[in-house]
């Protein structure tokens, strides 16, 4: 089997089979969960319109799927390496090429289950109302690039720091101040700090384009710049990721 | 001598009925600015003038909001309590001629026709005062339903922990 397809297997298989990753994919859902019960357990929330809460469901998703991201970023490099376990990997006959591009893989399958465990959550809290399926869309299409360049980020610092820690406290910092338009009203992110932390913050790029799709009942295509400047951050946090490991691996 | 007897028993009758009526008057409209068509999570506001048309002061005065649901089949009262935080309203004395304004805030829960009246008492009054009726629909609108919600937000955690169990077992 391609060396590639065996790492990230590897990489992925440690999310969705040790009980390590599988906790992590349980406090995921608990967390899906609480909101989900929030919305109806609680009358202020409850009254929500469908759309508002897919939107919602979105970006509280995407913010889970870069913190999941971000968490095995860190291990697959500065864990690995903490664990000892990166030094034997690189003196497998196995090219550098095909051990990042595999490491990057499972980076894609952690994602992949992520966004698998978030559908019946959209379903269940979306189903009644406008523009479902599209939401689910722009998630996978907008949220794909956004969480993966965390992912890469957390790799990248990961090979650069010299510990674990400091390297998932550094990524968490740089993901909680990326994620921030979650918590921010909309009259707050209306202000011109606000305005400006938006137009270079891909995470706002993403949550405008569900809030256009979702709520506002544009189309996907319409959402093109969104996509090309949350492909311009993966493009970004992937070469970041390349050039750090190249520099472990050498 | 027979009708002077029977005409001032009716001046005396009215004389004592017209001392013992309740000299309060309760107007209650809808506020201008609520919205024409309300749905379930509108607000609507309405606004009381009570006003003590009599000679003497009130004393003790207690006006409350009621509200009824009036769709045929599904007529009741409606319980308040997570559609307003503003349910009364008191005043120690209502001078005479003088009147109490006060508006009534309202979060719209359900969907169906209401009808919303404002009743006001005072300690020594012997009647209870009705405001006139605003009638009002609340428009359907699509939410969050629990019947999905608790399904998924319960099982998937479950199957989750049940996959743990499992893989635990196994290793």
């Amino acid at each position: 089997m391609n060396a590639i397809v065996l790492i990230a297997r590897k990489e992925g298989g440690d999310l969705l089979l040790s009980l390590r990753g599988l906790g992590w994919l349980l406090t995921m859902a608990v967390v899906l969960s609480v909101f989900g019960l929030l919305l109806v357990g609680n009358t202020e929330l409850s009254l929500l319109d469908n759309a508002q809460v897919v939107y919602d469901m979105g970006g509280i998703v995407t913010a889970l799927g870069a913190l999941l991201a971000v968490v095995v970023g860190t291990d697959s490099v500065a864990g690995e390496r903490e664990r000892g376990t990166l030094v034997p990997l690189l003196l497998t006959p196995t090219s550098r090429t095909s051990i990042l591009l595999g490491k990057l893989g499972g980076q894609a399958i952690a994602w992949a289950a992520m966004y698998v465990l978030a559908l019946p959550y959209f379903w269940a809290v979306g189903s009644t109302g406008q523009n479902l399926i599209d939401g689910a869309i722009s998630v996978a299409l907008l949220g794909s690039p956004v969480v993966l360049g965390f992912g890469f980020l957390a790799m990248g610092i990961g090979a650069r720091l010299s510990s674990a820690r400091s390297s998932l406290l550094t990524s968490l910092i740089f993901l909680l101040l990326s994620a921030s338009p979650l918590l921010l009203g909309p009259s707050l992110r209306q202000s011109s700090v606000g305005r400006a932390f938006d137009a270079v913050n891909p995470f706002s790029g993403a949550l405008n384009a569900y809030d256009a799709v979702i709520i506002d009942s544009q189309t996907i295509v319409a959402q093109f710049p969104h996509f090309a400047f949350t492909l311009v951050w993966l493009g970004l946090t992937l070469s970041f990721a390349v050039y750090s490991l190249n520099r472990v691996f050498k | 001598m027979t009708l002077r007897t029977f005409l001032l028993s009716i001046a005396l009758f009215v004389a004592s009925a017209s001392a013992w009526a309740e000299p309060l008057s309760v107007n209650l409209s809808a506020t201008p600015g609520n919205p024409a068509s309300p749905q379930m999570g509108d607000h609507l506001n309405f606004h009381t003038i009570i006003r003590n048309d009599g000679p003497t002061p009130v004393d003790g005065l207690i006006a409350w909001i009621s509200l009824v649901q009036i769709d045929k089949g599904k007529e009741q009262p409606v319980d308040l309590e997570d559609w307003s935080a503003h349910k009364a309203v008191t005043a120690p004395q209502l001078a005479p001629g003088t009147s109490l304004e006060t508006d009534w805030p309202m979060r719209l829960i359900q969907a169906g026709t209401y009808r919303v009246v404002v009743s006001a008492v005072s300690r020594n009054g012997p009647n209870l005062t009705p405001s006139t009726f605003v009638d009002f629909k609340v428009r359907q609108k699509p939410v969050v339903e629990s019947q999905r919600v608790l399904p998924v937000a319960v099982g998937i955690p479950i199957v989750l922990c049940g996959l743990m169990l499992w893989r635990r077992r196994r290793s």
